[in-house]
């Protein structure tokens, strides 16, 4: 199993104590396409923040890889997250004075690679999404997909283990938004990356092959959707 | 290296007049440091200068008056100095610590050549006065040991004594080769020295054995000088002082801790006081300089602040694809330092300027005291090594004030990228 959850529990202590993941047990092997769905509210964010090495979690444990997830300190899980996982997120995060090429970077130069060699890897994964022409453009100079695509590159550079998808189309129109999911798909199935997306529209969960319901902080049904079947807007476009 | 100046140029372009108005806080700072050090150094080579026509190991010795009842003679004696005192100066016993000796005698004679005349001094010295007295010879030569040992009638005077002899317009250097009269005797003019502010533009240097001969003064010497050697603390120097008036002191018969038989002016203990009064003064001066600094630097803390709290969003995306702690404050406070190393070398420019042009302008000013000219300031300026300093403390100072931000910035949680904007 790529990622594996034991019983992780999670409370807020924001004044009221809020517990927010009541004994998740999930397991995500390599290659899967998996959607987690829930509404607002149902912990599906903290799960994310938690797959995805940004936030601690109270009880249980978590491997990716076999490798305990737990107690790291900010420099480790920095180090994890740079090397394990790709995020992609809703807003799409382009850092607003850097290119599109230096965007897509970034992850490398946080990993020491040399300047040289991370452009040139950069040039080749913009390339990859069509987007060589766009490299030299500033993110307020590109429409919302092409931004998404750029934000994939940064996602994919570093091969990581797990792509971590944030509502990755909850900012593109329904047009781009399939776009956006067939580009995730294809990764998937062409090049065997192991994504996750995070999301509130069964449209776009419909997209993946497997779907975690989450309800109340607690892991309901999962599906089978390699039949892609399980939205009954989901078959021909991603509803908005 | 290049990434981390890029990423700083990327952040201060986005901000250019918020930078450049607190840089001038910087720049100011500096700036006043450097005119301050400058205008102090420049103060205090004045007086040093006013001090400096003697070597700073050199010691004068001339005759006084005892204070003390002893061996049978009661005080208020009168002390001059004879032979043996420059014998006992020169003998073995002060050899660790006396290197040179000098005697020096002396007569008041009307000095004349052709029809113009003063009344002037003769004063007869060895060869090593002058670099005791550091004496700049101009024409010639000065006196030299073959003059002591022959008693020859040679003079060097000051190139000022020289004009009052010449008629206006010509020049010092003809004298070379003639002959004054001295008080009758025809003595050959073989140098001419550059007038000193201390001295006294009568004087003329003839050599010692000629003065002692010619005007009949016996055993009897004006003053001792002498250098000394290895007397590097305040300590040294005052038990030097105590041992050599002893011996002369007992030379003459009187008390050996007599404190006013002979006067011995040690000019290594003014040289320790000027160096303590000029370490005083730059302190005192650094100390302001700084404190006009640090407003700069607050400024500069506080615009980090107001970055940092602007680019959370981006930091919160830099922690969450993989930056490190470490990373982070490392650009924050990078950013801060090469703000105020950038500014901070246009207020040391801009100063080291403004010492030339004090140099120009108050520098080339002098002022009128007791018949001579002072200059205000010599030379104001810093050298290098307070540059180096103030280098020091701009990447010092850079770093205080991008700490605290850099604290804050690398404090940023990563589910900040999450956070929608």
């Amino acid at each position: 199993m790529l990622i594996e959850l034991k019983d992780v529990n999670k409370t807020y202590n924001n004044g009221q104590p809020l517990h927010v993941l009541k004994g998740i047990n999930l397991s995500i092997d390599k290659g899967e396409f998996v959607s987690i769905m829930g509404a607002s509210g149902s912990g599906k964010s903290t799960l994310l923040n938690i797959i995805g090495i940004l936030d601690n979690y109270d009880t249980g444990e978590y491997y990716i890889d076999g490798r305990l997830i737990k107690g790291l300190s900010e420099k480790q899980a920095a180090d994890y997250r740079n090397r394990l996982i790709g995020f992609i997120f809703q807003s799409f995060n382009l850092i607003g004075f850097k290119t599109a090429v230096e965007n897509v970077e970034l992850p490398l130069f946080y990993q020491g690679v040399s300047r040289s060699r991370r452009h040139a890897l950069a040039m080749d994964y913009l390339d990859r999404l069509g987007l060589a022409d766009w490299a030299g453009h500033y993110p307020n100079e590109m429409s919302g997909g092409q931004k998404q695509r750029v934000a994939i590159a940064r996602a994919l550079i570093t091969n990581p283990k797990i792509i971590l998808a944030d509502e990755p189309t909850g900012a593109l129109d329904s047009k781009t938004s399939e776009e956006v999911m067939q580009l995730l798909g294809k990764l998937n199935r062409e090049e065997g990356v192991t994504i996750i997306v995070v999301t509130h529209e069964s449209g776009v969960a419909n997209c993946t092959d497997k779907i975690v319901h989450i309800k109340d902080g607690i892991i309901g049904r999962i599906e089978d959707n390699r039949e892609h079947r399980a939205s009954m807007f989901g078959t021909d476009t991603i509803m908005k | 290296m290049r990434d981390l100046f890029t990423e700083i140029w990327e952040s201060v372009r986005r901000n250019k007049l918020r930078t450049c108005l607190t840089g001038f806080a910087v720049s100011w700072g500096i700036f006043m440091l450097i005119v301050l050090l400058g205008a102090g150094n420049g103060l205090m080579n004045s007086f040093m200068q006013g001090g400096g026509d003697f070597a700073s190991n050199s010691v004068s010795v001339g005759g006084g008056w005892t204070s003390k009842p002893y061996d049978g003679l009661k005080s208020g004696r009168r002390i001059t100095l004879d032979d043996t005192d420059v014998s006992l100066t020169a003998s073995e016993q002060f050899l660790d610590h006396v290197d040179k000796v000098s005697a020096t005698v002396g007569a008041n004679a009307t000095i004349s050549y052709g029809k113009k005349y003063f009344s002037g001094y003769i004063d007869g010295q060895y060869p090593a006065v002058q670099e005791m007295s550091k004496v700049e010879i101009l024409h010639g030569r000065f006196l030299n040991d073959k003059d002591i040992d022959l008693s020859r009638k040679v003079v060097v005077m000051p190139e000022s004594t020289a004009e009052k002899l010449l008629d206006n317009g010509q020049s010092p250097a003809t004298l070379i080769g003639k002959y004054v009269k001295v008080g009758g005797l025809a003595f050959r003019v073989v140098g001419i020295s550059k007038s000193e502010r201390m001295r006294n533009d009568n004087n003329l240097y003839a050599p010692f054995t000629t003065v002692k001969t010619v005007y009949g003064k016996g055993k009897d010497v004006g003053s001792i000088s002498f250098t000394t050697k290895g007397l590097n603390t305040k300590a040294d120097n005052e038990a030097f002082e105590k041992q050599y008036k002893s011996v002369i002191n007992l030379h003459h018969r009187a008390a050996p801790d007599d404190e006013r038989a002979i006067w011995v002016w040690n000019r290594a203990e003014q040289d320790v006081q000027m160096k303590q009064g000029r370490s005083i003064l730059s302190t005192a001066l650094w100390i302001i300089g700084l404190f006009t600094l640090l407003g700069g630097i607050v400024g500069v803390s506080n615009i980090m602040l107001i970055t940092v709290k602007e680019r959370t969003h981006e930091f919160g995306i830099r922690k969450a694809i993989g930056a490190s702690p470490w990373a982070v404050t490392k650009l924050i406070i990078s950013e801060s330092v090469c703000i105020t190393a950038f500014f901070g070398y246009i207020g040391m420019f801009l100063g080291m300027l403004t010492c030339t042009l004090l140099d120009k302008t108050l520098g080339q000013a002098k002022m009128s005291l007791m018949d001579q000219q002072i200059a205000m300031l010599v030379d104001p300026g810093v050298g290098l090594d307070v540059a180096i300093e103030a280098t020091l403390v701009l990447i010092i100072a850079g770093t205080l004030a991008g700490l605290f931000p850099a604290r804050k910035a690398a404090g940023v949680r990563p589910i900040e990228a999450l956070r929608a904007e």
